[in-house]
C-alpha cells in the first residue's frame, strides 16, 4: 500500500526521529513505512493519520492488486 | 515497564546459579570443565541483565529506547517472522538429516530425527488449532 507519510512529514518539517518518538515506534519503522517495505497495522495507520490531523484515506492510498 | 523487580531477582538468581556451578567445578565436585563454562556464561548473562535493569530504572532515555524496541510493531512482526522461518528451516534440515542417516545406516540418529520432526509438526498443529479458535 502506498502512502504519503514522507511527503506530509517533509511539508511539515518533521524529522523521522521525531515522528517515530511521537508514535512510539522505531525510526526504522518510519523509514520502512515511507519506502513501502512495511504495511502498518490499522492501529498504527490510525495513529499516524491522527498525528497529522488527517483521515487514513488522506495518508494511505489503497490500490487493488 | 519491562525491567521490574521480578526480572532483577531472576538476574540475581542466574548469577548465584552460575557462581555455584563454577565453585562446584573448581572444587572438582562436578568432574567437567563444561560446568565451569556454563556457570561463567550464566554469571555474565545475569550481571548484564542486572546492569540493564538498573540502567532502565535510572536512565529515562534508555527506558524509552528499550520500551520502543520491545513494543515497536515492526520489530514484533520481524521477531515473529524470524521464529516462523527458524522453525520451518529446522524441520527441513531435520527431514534431510533423516534421509542422510538412512543412507548412512545410522538407525538411532534416523529415529531421533524422525520422531523430532513428528513432534514439531504435532506441536505446530496443536498451536494452529488453538490459535484458530482464539482468532
Amino acid at each position: 500500500m502506498k502512502n504519503r507519510i514522507e511527503e506530509i512529514r517533509n511539508l511539515r518539517g518533521i524529522r523521522q526521529e521525531e515522528l517515530a518518538r511521537q508514535l512510539g515506534v522505531s525510526r526504522q519503522t518510519i523509514s520502512s513505512l515511507e519506502n513501502g517495505r512495511y504495511n502498518p497495522s490499522i492501529l498504527l495507520a490510525y495513529r499516524i493519520a491522527r498525528y497529522f490531523d488527517m483521515s487514513i484515506e488522506e495518508v494511505f492510498i489503497f490500490e487493488e492488486e | 515497564m519491562y525491567y521490574n523487580n521480578r526480572r532483577l531477582a531472576l538476574s540475581i538468581f542466574w548469577v548465584v546459579v552460575g557462581a555455584v556451578l563454577v565453585v562446584l567445578s573448581v572444587t572438582e565436585v562436578l568432574d567437567s570443565s563444561v560446568y565451569a563454562g556454563m556457570g561463567g556464561a550464566l554469571m555474565a548473562v545475569g550481571c548484564l541483565q542486572a546492569i540493564r535493569n538498573v540502567k532502565y530504572r535510572k536512565d529515562p532515555e534508555f527506558r524509552e529506547k528499550v520500551d520502543i524496541e520491545l513494543n515497536d510493531e515492526r520489530s514484533k512482526y520481524l521477531r515473529m517472522k524470524s521464529w516462523a522461518w527458524t522453525g520451518y528451516i529446522v524441520v527441513l534440515v531435520q527431514a534431510v538429516g533423516v534421509i542422510v542417516a538412512l543412507v548412512l545406516g545410522n538407525e538411532t540418529v534416523q529415529l531421533v530425527l524422525a520422531y523430532s520432526v513428528c513432534l514439531i509438526l504435532a506441536v505446530y498443529w496443536v498451536v494452529y488449532m488453538i490459535l484458530n479458535k482464539k482468532y
